[in-house]
């Protein structure tokens, strides 16, 4: 058992290595290939962590060429997806403060995390992407969450990070994230309570 | 057996254990208790059913977002290399015009200790140094910065 275990894990750092080799050369193949394994995982964060369809095609872009540009710092001894969501989230609050700069010229809260509290407006891409009555009632209260939860939410059960890989993505510590997430459950949970209280979002 | 009771700190339990790794004989508490609390049993199952709920997502991608993000990435690559080649073609230049005046001052030296057996004066070596070293060195590191990009043979 142990034996496989460590197979399973040499396979896994090979694997790593391999991505970090071909970002470090700038290895097209590789990059093509990491396109069409990560592009929907991608997506589907940045959906969660903006809210909004288009903010979230473009700042996937986006990421594509920091990844591209800076391919050389991925190390290969953690695993990638984190480091893909970890630029993804920095260049999402950047993205959202030149939306909100480009709609007011007011004064920006200094807290990065305080940016991606935008409001959204528009059909909500959640309600497009239940497949199923309890999704589609979750997704009413994705869309009015805050998306700090949301994202980790999304992190911990879909993409299914452990709670070490999820503070590396968001930067914060891993109670930070624990608190997140119970409080994210907090709130969806109230979607199937009858009678409950309005959730604190 | 730890005893808990139907408060906050086995809420706190029954999240932890669905968000992360509890010892089996926690699980056995939550497990000894869900058997005779209908409160806490409703509560298991709610959360279950909206981590549930939470992976009946299914984003649908853009059917060309695939090809749109290679074509992106191909042309930040060309522009990358352009970029590389023409920071490459400078510090080759600099390193050739810093070899070329390096290089005439150490053969001029060299030239200096024949020139007194040979019968050349000072002058003499100054010009020979000049013209058969310093500059076609020179002039080989400006031939470098005006070849065609795919004469350069360092792309």
């Amino acid at each position: 058992m142990s034996v496989l275990l460590m197979t399973l894990d040499t396979t896994a750092e090979t694997e790593t290595a391999k991505i970090a080799r071909g970002l470090r050369e700038r290895d097209r193949e590789l990059l093509a290939d990491l396109v069409e394994r990560y592009q929907h995982r991608l997506v589907r964060y940045l959906l969660y962590l903006t809210g909004r369809r288009e903010y979230a095609e473009d700042v996937a872009q986006e990421t594509w060429v920091r990844v591209l540009q800076r391919g050389s710092q991925y190390n290969g001894r953690q695993r990638f997806d984190p480091w893909l969501f970890a630029i993804a989230r920095n260049l999402a609050i950047d993205y959202l403060r030149k939306k909100r700069k480009a709609i007011e010229a007011a004064s920006l809260p200094d807290d990065p995390d305080a940016m991606l509290l935008l409001p959204s407006s528009g059909p909500s891409p959640f309600e497009a992407a239940a497949r199923s009555e309890d999704a589609m009632r979750l997704a009413v209260r994705l869309q009015i969450l805050s998306p700090l939860y949301r994202e980790a939410l999304l992190l911990r059960f879909q993409e299914e990070l452990s709670l070490a890989e999820i503070a590396q993505v968001l930067g914060a510590p891993p109670t930070t994230v624990t608190s997140r997430i119970y409080r994210g459950l907090a709130a969806l949970r109230s979607a199937f309570e009858q009678g409950g209280d309005s959730p604190e979002l | 057996m730890i005893r808990l009771n139907c408060d906050k700190r086995f809420r706190d339990l029954i999240d932890r254990s669905f968000v992360e790794e509890v010892s089996a004989g926690e699980r056995q508490v939550i497990h000894n208790h869900i058997r005779d609390c209908d409160g806490c049993k409703r509560y298991v199952e709610l959360t279950a059913r909206t981590i549930r709920g939470l992976r009946e997502f299914t984003f649908t991608s853009e059917p060309d977002s695939h090809a749109q993000v290679r074509q992106i990435l191909a042309d930040h690559a060309g522009i990358m290399r352009q970029h590389n080649v023409q920071f490459r073609v400078w510090a080759a230049f600099a390193v050739a015009l810093w070899m070329s005046f390096v290089g005439s001052a150490l053969v001029y030296q060299m030239i200096k200790r024949l020139a007194v057996p040979m019968h050349f004066d000072t002058a003499q070596v100054q010009a020979g140094v000049l013209l058969f070293w310093l500059l076609p060195s020179f002039c080989a590191a400006l031939c470098l910065l005006a070849a065609r990009r795919e004469n350069r043979g360092i792309a």
